[in-house]
């Protein structure tokens, strides 16, 4: 009795001093990292400048630790964000044969160990939110989602690059050849010349095409569309031939196919019905939606998909699937769907997975989908809005310990050689040189597959292939798409390129009434969009208009007018940008 | 003076013989403090103007006297909305799923073959162990307009499609009865254990005064579930204002936002994704306060009505 006391009130003990060690320890650990990562001055021995830097710039480099060499004489460790798109039969993207292939040359180059830290591609905004929240980003980070920098740098949870760029600028060469002064200083405040994040250099600025099913146009004797009355006569003509075209399963044609994100696969569309003489100050005022849902005349390209939506045009459950929903693609596969808007090489990506792959293996080697320009303008162009030359931005949070190292992490990575070896890796596996000196991507499985094409997500400071030969990138850019006929590929890069209108800066700095109000206005907008295509025709102009109104009134009109304010602020009266 | 020390003396004598018992609640209540109540002082973040740099000690104060964020919410439309989903929705489950998982404990008490009764109910509590992803992922295989197997099921019979997910009115109804197709066969446990609790004697006394079977349903088993009942219904009525995330975001898609978008999918849009944190700490309070004062009201109300109540 008295031992069996004795031996629970020990294991009392236990546990709880156990509980009280394990508050401590993680304290202790805690500490101790931090030790590590402060920079250990104490050796001081640099031998030799190596030519060109000039004496300041060695004290630069004793400062920051560095040997003339670049490389650091005590190692370094910097952790770097990598999507995840979680693709059947890929790699861990945080480890495998193109990490190992940074990490040793970050390792041998700068003497900086490198961790991988995946982020899912498809929620990246929510998930580098939550680690920010949470203080545990990655050193180097980076998302699609400006705002979400800015308020995390008004928090004081962001690194002003400026400074550091401004020091370290002669140790980034191949940084800032990549990127030049148009996309280092592009988010620069005007006023107070912070830098937040960088912007990646988009080498491609396509952005969305309309695809329609080639063999179907031939089936049924007709000439691609060349405006909206013809491809509006085609769809009804898919419609109506359904069982020609489908057989048994006509019932399963799906015209025109789109998905909750309007916006986005209506885009053509709906750019056919703005004005062609809008102005750069309208575009900047009205134009801060990603889908341009607050140009003049958008309303009249949706009350056209309610029009289509009533005539059995559109998939009657496109706003029910989730982004990231496999559904639609696989009805694009299966070959039911007869045209729709969406990226500009949409069925041409991922190989052997892509829905051109599949569709000549389930229907037939005709069944293709080929890119047309059918939505004319007012003036009768075939207007595109092109991204500007921008793509994910690169940002340090405050947590980051290491901003030589990162930023010469993003130097080894512009670096001509080491993005190449990223995009194509390895001759005869990974890619092939071609007769015209462009090259060729080898479709690769096992451990040397690439995880996103041309591997753009380890190729952060650039999206999309930049070869220095524009017509070499553009050869090389069709000769990546493995199994598709070069033609539908060129076909597609004009397409979505020709009559385009890219993207300026407009650099004001901060629009404030944007903070906080993004995501839920683009709920809205979605949630306004989708509910007017299903709407009754009588109730069409009800219904989208109550949810514009809504819309405004939640955050988008004080948006307008800050940006209309701060426009004129610096650009006075002037409507069009230089 | 004396009585006092006799009771010093009692005590000690006390806590001499179990204090071993007193010091394993250390752990718990170490638990408690460390997780549940050190955190409270953030609750301060729907006062105070948020920032990632600062404890909660050092932010600012919020505009006016620390309520900002709470008058920017009740001023929010998409918060009224939320509110008026979020009870709806409450409120439609506490009538339709409320009662279900009773009526079954009382269906399968009925049942005379054992092994019959231990199976079914086996099968109707493995839904509990689904998450509402993958509930919703099924809801779209089997409800979606065109696609999902039961509209299909339909059309082939000659009716038209039922649009369970993408009419606000119908996808009411789904929500409600997916939340009873996932949770009643769990719920059901603690009634059938319940039942086992009641004496056997009284159905024999009901017997011989010659009651039938929903006599003695009526006279013997439901009176003696009324303590579980009243507890299981206080406690339901505490999480009135609470609001699940998960279900009406993984069930909802853009057309039905007017119903679907409940206070938890309101603060997801606007605290966390829209980054205002002091804004979603802020009706997180709110809520809770409320949830609070409908469990002490319930508890009252069960006891004025003499029951026993949750405490």
């Amino acid at each position: 009795m008295r031992s069996r006391r004795i031996v629970m009130s020990i294991l009392t003990f236990v546990l709880a001093s156990v509980l009280v060690l394990a508050g401590c320890s993680k304290n202790n650990s805690g500490s101790s990292n931090a030790t590590n990562s402060t920079p250990n001055t104490g050796n001081s021995g640099s031998e030799g400048s190596s030519g060109n830097s000039g004496g300041s710039s060695d004290s630069k480099l004793e400062k920051w630790g560095l040997d003339e060499n670049l490389r650091f004489k005590e190692t370094r460790k910097i952790t770097v964000e990598i999507y995840d798109r979680g693709n059947d039969g890929g790699t861990p993207p945080e480890d495998n044969f193109y990490t190992d292939y940074i990490k040793e040359g970050m390792l041998r180059d700068h003497n900086v160990e490198v961790e991988f830290v995946p982020v899912p591609r498809w929620t990246e905004g929510e998930v580098i939110n939550n680690l920010l929240a949470a203080n545990q980003a990655p050193d180097i980070s980076v998302t699609y989602s400006y705002p979400t920098i800015q308020t995390y740098a008004n928090m004081g949870g962001v690194l002003d690059l400026a400074p550091y760029l401004e020091e370290a600028k002669d140790i980034l060469p191949d940084l800032w050849d990549l990127l030049t002064d148009t996309n280092i200083y592009w988010d620069q405040d005007p006023k107070t010349g912070t830098i937040w994040a960088l912007e990646a250099r988009l080498a491609v600025l396509n952005r969305i095409n309309t695809f329609v099913r080639e063999d179907w146009l031939k089936k049924l004797n007709m000439e691609a569309p060349t405006n909206l009355e013809e491809f509006e006569n085609m769809l009804k003509a898919f419609r109506d031939n359904a069982s020609l075209l489908l057989g048994d399963q006509a019932d399963k044609m799906i015209p025109f196919a789109i998905s909750f994100d309007v916006g986005w696969r209506a885009d053509h569309l709906t750019t056919s019905f703005v004005p062609d003489d809008i102005t750069d100050k309208d575009l900047f005022v009205y134009g801060f939606d990603d889908r341009k849902f607050l140009l003049p005349n958008y309303k009249e390209a949706i009350r056209v998909l309610n029009k289509w939506y009533h005539e059995g045009l559109i998939w009657k459950d496109f706003s029910l699937y989730p982004a990231g929903d496999p559904t639609e693609d696989n009805l694009m596969k299966a070959g039911y769907v007869g045209a729709f808007i969406h990226n500009w090489d949409y069925p041409y990506r991922n190989g052997e997975d892509s829905i051109h792959a599949s569709l000549q293996r389930m229907v037939g080697p005709d069944a293709a989908f080929v890119a047309i320009e059918t939505f004319p303008n007012d003036a009768g162009v075939y207007r595109k809005f092109l991204s500007p030359p921008i793509d994910r931005k690169i940002f340090f949070p405050a947590t980051n310990k290491e901003p030589i190292a990162s930023l010469l992490y993003l130097n080894w990575i512009s670096k001509f050689e080491n993005r190449f070896f990223l995009q194509f890796g390895e001759e005869g596996v990974t890619h092939e040189k071609m007769p015209d000196g462009s090259y060729k991507a080898l479709a690769a499985t096992g451990e040397k597959i690439m995880n996103s094409p041309n591997n753009i997500d380890y190729t952060i400071t650039v999206n999309g292939l930049d070869l220095g030969d524009p017509d070499l990138t553009v050869k090389s850019i069709a000769n990546g798409y493995a199994g598709v006929d070069k033609r539908y590929i060129e076909i597609a890069y004009q397409a979505s390129i020709n009559e385009g209108r890219v993207g300026k800066n407009v650099n004001v700095g901060e629009i404030k009434a944007e903070n906080g109000v993004g995501q839920a206005l683009k709920e809205k907008r979605d949630t306004v969009l989708n509910k007017a295509i299903v709407a009754p025709v009588s109730d069409f102009d009800k219904v989208y208009d109550s949810g514009f109104e809504d819309y405004l009134r939640s955050g988008g009109q004080a948006i307008i007018d800050e940006r209309k304010a701060k426009w004129e602020e610096f650009y006075g009266d002037k409507t069009m940008l230089d | 003076m004396s009585t006092s020390a006799m009771n010093w003396n009692k005590t000690l004598s006390y806590l001499r013989r179990y204090w071993v018992l007193y010091a394993m609640l250390i752990l718990p209540i170490a638990f408690f403090i460390t997780f549940r109540y050190i955190p409270m002082h953030y609750i301060q973040i729907a006062f105070k103007e948020y920032s990632i740099v600062q404890s909660p000690w050092e932010m600012k104060w919020a505009d006016n006297n620390g309520f900002e964020y709470f008058i920017q919410a009740f001023s929010n439309r998409d918060f009224i909305y939320a509110l008026r989903n979020t009870l709806m929705l409450n409120f439609l489950d506490l009538i339709f799923g409320f009662p279900a998982p009773i009526i079954l404990a009382l269906i399968l008490n009925e049942l005379v073959f054992k092994r019959f009764k231990r199976f079914t109910q086996t099968v109707v509590y493995l839904p509990h162990f689904l998450s509402w992803v993958i509930i919703s992922g099924m809801a779209l295989q089997l409800l979606a307009p065109t696609n999902g197997l039961i509209n299909i099921l339909l059309n082939r019979m000659g009716f038209d499609s039922i649009p369970f997910l993408n009419d606000p009115v119908y996808w009411v109804g789904t929500y409600v009865v997916l939340g009873i197709w996932q949770s009643v066969g769990w719920n059901t446990i603690i009634y059938l254990a319940a039942i086992t609790g009641i004496n056997p004697e009284l159905y024999e006394a009901a017997s011989v005064d010659g009651a039938g079977r929903f006599r003695k349903i009526w006279h013997v088993t439901l009176p003696g579930l009324r303590p579980t009942i009243i507890v299981l219904l206080i406690l339901s009525l505490g999480q009135i204002l609470s609001s699940e995330f998960d279900r009406p975001y993984a069930l909802s898609n853009k057309l039905v936002t007017d119903v679907s978008n409940v206070i938890s999918i309101f603060v997801y849009n606007y605290g966390i994704r829209g980054l205002q944190f002091s804004l979603s700490t802020a009706v997180g309070l709110f809520q809770s306060v409320v949830c609070v004062i409908f469990l002490f009201a319930a508890n009252a109300l069960a006891k004025r009505f003499g029951e026993r109540g949750i405490w």
